[in-house]
């Protein structure tokens, strides 16, 4: 997708979505979903910039994202760091992280990867619920409680407040997108496209696998680390329960619902599966079961999402298109 | 203390031939179909469901013999069906790896989802395979442990009577070195894709049948006993079933001696640590080619 239609797409998404609290800014349950679209698009987006463009199948985000969450929760209730600093501290952790689960993933074959963040993740729950998680302040399985919300320029941001904490979250979205836009539109994307299609041979052209994987490990991880900590503070509680399969396999729709590797596809994806999501809710345990089988279908019959689709769909009015204007040449000759 | 040790030791075998018996099936479909399964748990506790239903919901006569000749040609059906419905029309696509790995994460929520909705959340026991204790010197065996790994040692090495005995195991065989090759000498690749996909899915359905005995049937064991066959096989090599039966043995151990000495929420701690470790050094695995 070139620069253009890619900043379009995003322009208008997230446009739409800026308005949006005008007209719905009432009912508090739309607010949420609105305010979870934001946190999950940007955490989405990393996983697609990670799998899809560098090609890593890293399954590790989930951690990534409760890791954030964790260390913020923990710099702010244990240590009393203002949550505006614990937030960047806990992006600077997270990434260090990413960084040091980046290093085995390296020297691994794709699947190895795979395996090891997702047993990194599954490693995670009964890491923070049993005494090495209570000694650093995890809250044991009763989780963390009194999250204190945003404080900034003599304002609270949090879920008591559900518009201001949009806005504050909508500004750090576009500023993600856009670093987002910036790496795979820039020399890093360039360089994650060609280790993805040939390894050795963009290493023969001086392009470092080691460099620039690490570099996307550490990035990606860095921004989802601060949305999981930005998470935490709007919602004001956390528990292991973030960890579970099912919000794994809910980031998994968006990003399979908006075409792997097809960056601004992903926004969509999420708009599309929040929604979906939340629409379910009432049909209690038969949600999971339709999320689950949604997966199956869609991997089947649309290998590349709705950005697949759509570019289908334009390229045959294209072509239609094209063959009316052939017509009426050949009717006027 | 010595005996707590030989405990220990018997419980480590015994885990780790169960292990070994779902390993060596997620080995062989990793090695011939390429296919990373991340359904793979769900059909351990289906495995355990189909045995539930049977003994306990229908009481079906005959008991486990019954079970296990009914369960090899279920799971058969549904795994050869599942291969051909859901991974091989993904296989024409180039990032087909990475698809089928969603695809299975997603129909492994579908499968335990199913499960809940159908059987509901709670646990299920089920009734022992055979009764009594046996005193050996100062030891007692449960005779149902005697069976289990009995029964595990025995498919194993039916597993690899078949792979290298008949036409069938020397066609998955030859798949496995080389598809194109073995589709020239008129193997039906396809069709032994399927088929070492279903032979994987009897392999965990038969685990699952026969761990469930003493761990309940469980609808939320799924992903651990997922990633459990995945780091052994990791572990062991991809692909190298040698390699997966001593992965799982040592991992069966270090569960049980973890699992007594520092508490059973460390298990899973320790066994990605050897993981990392193996994998820092030995990026192959233990014993998995370069």
């Amino acid at each position: 997708m070139n620069t253009k239609s890619m900043l379009t797409v995003l322009g208008v998404t997230y446009g739409v979505i800026g308005i949006l609290p005008l007209f719905i800014g009432d009912s508090s349950i739309l607010m949420r979903i609105l305010t979870m679209i934001l946190i999950w698009s940007v955490v989405a987006s990393c996983w697609d910039l990670i799998m899809g463009y560098a090609g890593i199948f890293s399954f590790g985000q989930v951690a990534f994202y409760v890791i954030g969450a964790y260390s913020s929760a923990i710099l702010s209730v244990s240590l009393g760091v203002p949550p505006i600093l614990s937030i960047f501290l806990a992006g600077i952790i997270t990434g260090a992280i990413g960084v040091i689960i980046g290093l085995p993933c390296l020297k691994l074959a794709g699947p190895y990867v795979a395996l090891v963040t997702f047993a990194f993740q599954l490693a995670l729950e009964p890491f923070l619920k049993g005494p090495l998680g209570k000694a650093i302040g995890s809250g044991g399985s009763r989780g963390i409680i009194s999250v204190p919300p945003i404080h900034l320029f003599g304002m609270d941001f949090s879920s008591a407040e559900l518009i201001p904490f949009f806005y504050f979250a909508f500004v750090l979205t576009l500023i993600c997108s856009a670093v987002i836009v910036v790496i795979l539109k820039g020399h890093w994307g360039t360089a994650f496209l060609a280790l993805k299609d040939s390894e050795d041979f963009a290493a023969s052209l001086g392009v470092s696998a080691f460099k620039y994987k690490l570099l996307v490990f550490g990035i990606t991880s860095f921004i989802t680390g601060v949305f999981g900590a930005l998470y935490v503070h709007y919602v004001g509680i956390l528990s292991t329960r973030m960890l579970s399969t099912e919000v794994f396999t809910i980031l998994l729709i968006m990003i399979v619902v908006g075409g792997i590797g097809q960056y601004p596809g992903v926004v969509l994806g999420t708009v599309f599966t929040v929604t979906v999501n939340e629409l379910l809710r009432p049909m209690g345990i038969y949600r999971l079961l339709i999320m689950g089988g949604l997966v199956v279908v869609v991997v089947l019959l649309l290998p590349d999402g709705i950005t697949g689709l759509i570019q289908k769909f334009s390229d045959f009015r294209f072509k239609k298109k094209k063959n009316q204007a052939v017509e009426t040449q050949e009717s006027s000759v | 203390m010595f005996i707590e040790i030989i405990d220990i030791i018997i419980s480590g075998l015994l885990n780790g031939s169960v292990y070994a018996l779902m390993a060596i099936g997620l080995a062989l479909v990793y090695g011939v179909t390429k296919a990373f399964n991340f359904a793979y748990g769900s059909f351990y506790t289906m495995g355990g469901y189909f045995a539930w239903t049977l003994l306990v919901s229908v009481g079906i006569k005959g008991g486990y013999y019954t079970v296990f000749l009914t369960a090899i040609p279920f799971l058969f059906v549904v795994g050869f069906f599942l291969e051909k419905i859901l991974i091989s029309p993904l296989r024409k696509r180039s990032d087909w790896q990475m698809k089928a790995m969603m695809l299975t994460l997603g129909l492994s929520l579908f499968l335990d989802i199913g499960y809940i909705a159908i059987f509901g959340p709670r646990l299920k026991s089920l009734p022992d395979i055979v009764e009594g204790t046996i005193d050996i010197g100062p030891f007692a065996f449960m005779n149902q442990d005697i069976v289990i790994f009995i029964l595990s040692i025995t498919g194993l090495l039916c597993f690899a009577w078949v792979l290298n005995n008949t036409r069938i195991g020397m066609a998955v065989q030859a798949v496995a070195q080389n598809p194109m090759g073995a589709q020239i000498v008129g193997i039906p690749k396809d069709r032994v894709f399927a088929a070492t996909f279903a032979i994987s899915t009897i392999m965990v359905g038969i685990g699952g049948i026969l761990l469930s005995q003493k761990n309940f049937v469980n609808p939320q064991a799924s992903t651990g006993i997922m990633i459990k066959a995945w780091v052994i096989t990791a572990f062991g090599g991809m692909g190298s079933i040698k390699g997966s039966l001593y992965a799982a043995l040592i991992i069966g151990m270090l569960e049980a001696f973890v699992g007594y000495y520092l508490g059973m929420i460390h298990i899973e701690v320790a066994v990605l640590t050897l993981l990392l470790i193996t994998l820092a050094f030995r990026p192959q695995g233990l014993m998995g080619k370069e």
